[in-house]
């Protein structure tokens, strides 16, 4: 895989279940795995570690926490450089339709893309996959 | 001839005699019935004392003349036929007993056959007169029914709350109420108007493809307008072609309806709907990944972790059981398909219960139960098991949120007509903005102190749906750090 320079990724859920298989799961595909279980603490964990990948759950203290704390993320000069999605179980399928994808969406979302609940690690591993190539291109 | 049949009425005015005698001796035997005046004062007073078919009015009598006895009987009865019958018979005679609204003349002396012949006229003429009366009348009625008919149909259709427009082939206006310029927000038109340029697009573009279509269509096309944004005001339109009785097409027909009510609803259906499947996935997402690890031989997570993970599992099974409960309670209580057996409930005899059925998590956590509750406390009329599902929701939220050894404070007391329960706890409390939003479906209050603390969501606003259905209330009041207090009024039966 290659992944050359992510080495570390901030993962933010306020389900600890989630949170620990998560963590568990990209620990054994070799990442260094830091986390945080409020948009608050996720913040605060983001600006010391300073993560090369960022997975954000969404609906934490707030139905849009996590769409505030990628935003926020996004606007420091570190997080500007690192992919940021958000992860999710609100989706088509349960009604929230969004996907980041539309330009309208764009602009108020401001992350990577969107990763729905269970995330499979193969899935998350190949969009930082794209996110990379499509960095390098740029 | 039979009795049951009106014979025709016939008045001789003469002052002849045998005239008189002749002649009615002649009509009875034609089957008319007929009454004699021997002068002209007394052919006015009989002529004018009922209405008779035929009037034969001699025009010399030494009284009164004839010309005279004419106009009173017409005065009165202007639709008896009337003959002027002289033997001085003289054009000028004739134009006037005409212009006085003689129908003819008989010059005397006259052969029995004529004058029968003339009789039979005039009976003709006045069945024709009668006839044309009637005819008249009868039209009448029907105008002014028709015309009361269509004011009541307009007074209808103005006061139905369902807007009503109708356009001719040209788009000109050709009736309409009020409803419908409201809703169209169309100032200023009058019937005869063109109003292409008033209406919405939806509806334009319906009505152009009514009127471009060869063959008139008869059904309804439909359409949704959104009027004020923001779903503010709704419509639904209904444009229905009417045709011509020889098929062509004579108009549209346009019903609005404000549809706005209905789609909230549906949009709160459905924003329910999203929540349900969004806090269902969230447990099953957390037990597949257990499964996932457990299953994954490469992460080799040893068995005393997959023992854990299994048991975490477990939690979450259980919160989605719980939750999938909470929802048909909700559902029940909404469709009011439960039965309930309502009996006099014993509050004091609930809370007991409510609290050894929580007695496990109290001494788990330590927590002091306090209970101030006055003797004597009247029953309420209720379901006891409905009753009982509102303490335990409640205290086990004063116990989940409460802190380590903290207290529960129950009073119960009677307040007028109510029976007033308090439940405190020395809990985090809550922040004003959680307060506000605490009795909506899925709300939990998320912050740091919150979390950990497991539940679906449901519980407060299951209370909230009991405490009203027995006509109660529900307050809250709470500070943050120090702890919640909520307050039920229940009514106490009056019979």
């Amino acid at each position: 895989m290659n992944l050359s320079d992510v080495k570390k990724i901030l993962l933010v859920d306020d389900d600890i279940d989630l949170l620990e298989q998560n963590k568990m799961l990209l620990e054994a595909k070799g990442f260094q795995v830091v986390t945080a279980e409020s948009a608050e603490d996720g913040f605060k964990i983001f600006q010391k570690e300073k993560p090369d990948a960022a997975i954000l759950d969404l609906i934490m203290e707030q139905m849009d926490s996590g769409f505030i704390l990628a935003y926020k993320i996004k606007k420091t000069a570190h997080g500007k450089r690192i992919p940021v999605f958000i992860l999710t179980s609100a989706t088509y399928e349960t009604g929230f339709k969004f996907s980041a994808s539309t330009a309208e969406e764009k602009e108020w979302i401001k992350c990577d893309g969107i990763l729905n609940k269970p995330v499979v690690v193969e899935e998350l591993l190949s969009k930082l996959e794209a996110y990379e190539v499509a960095a390098k291109n740029n | 001839m039979s009795d049951e049949v009106k014979k025709d009425c016939i008045l001789i005015v003469d002052d002849e005699k045998g005239l008189r005698i002749g002649t009615q001796r002649l009509l009875e035997d034609e089957g008319y019935e007929v009454e004699t005046a021997d002068c002209g004062e007394e052919g006015i007073r009989l002529g004018k004392s009922k209405e008779f078919d035929i009037a034969v009015i001699d025009l010399r009598m030494p009284d009164i003349d004839g010309l005279e006895v004419l106009k009173e009987i017409k005065n009165t009865f202007p639709n008896t036929i009337c003959f002027i019958a002289t033997a001085y018979a003289s054009y000028e005679t004739a134009i006037q007993s005409t212009r006085l609204g003689a129908f003819s003349y008989i010059p005397k002396p006259f052969t029995p056959e004529e004058l029968i012949y003339q009789v039979e006229l005039g009976i003709k003429q006045r069945k024709l007169i009668l006839e044309a009366l009637k005819l008249k009348q009868e039209r009448e009625e029907q105008l002014l029914e028709l015309a009361s008919e269509k004011s009541r149909l307009n007074t209808i259709i103005k006061a139905i709350s369902d807007g009503v427009l109708v356009i001719n082939k040209n788009i000109e206006l050709v009736y309409f109420n009020y409803a419908a310029l409201r809703f169209l927000n169309i100032q200023d038109v009058k019937i005869g108007q063109s109003v292409v340029e008033k209406l919405p697009p939806e509806i334009s573009e319906i009505i152009d493809k009514i009127i471009a279509k060869e063959k008139i269509l008869l059904k309804t096309y439909t359409t949704q307008i959104e009027i004020l944004p923001n779903n503010e005001l709704i419509i639904e339109a209904a444009c229905t072609p009417v045709p011509n009785p020889d098929g062509s097409l004579a108009g549209v027909v346009i019903i609005l309806s404000n549809i706005t009510q209905f789609k909230k609803i549906e949009q709160i259906k459905s924003q329910f709907v999203s929540m349900v499947a969004h806090e269902l996935k969230t447990p099953l997402a957390a037990v597949q990944g257990f499964i996932n690890i457990i299953l994954n031989d490469s992460l080799g997570v040893d068995r005393e972790k997959q023992k854990e993970y299994l048991s975490r599992s477990t939690v979450r099974l259980k919160s989605l059981t719980d939750l999938v409960n909470d929802l048909l309670d909700i559902s029940r209580m909404e469709l009011k398909t439960k039965q309930r057996e309502i009996e006099d409930v014993d509050i004091t005899e609930a809370l007991k219960s409510t609290l050894q059925f929580l007695e496990f998590e109290i001494k788990k956590k330590e927590i002091l139960i306090d209970t101030h509750i006055e003797e004597n406390l009247p029953t309420i009329k209720a379901d006891v098991s409905e009753i009982t599902r509102l303490f335990t929701n409640l205290i086990s939220n004063a116990i989940k949120y409460n802190k380590e050894s903290g207290s529960i404070y129950i009073i119960a007391h009677q307040e007028n007509n109510y029976v007033c329960i308090k439940i405190r706890d020395t809990g985090i409390g809550m922040k004003p903005e959680e307060k506000d939003r605490l009795f909506s479906e899925f709300y939990r209050a998320k912050n740091e102190k919150t979390r950990g603390i497991s539940g679906t969501g449901l519980g407060l606003s299951i209370v909230k749906k009991i405490v009203e259905s027995y006509y109660g209330k529900i307050e809250v009041e709470s500070v943050f750090g120090y702890g919640t207090t909520f307050t039920i009024h229940l009514p106490i039966n009056q019979n």
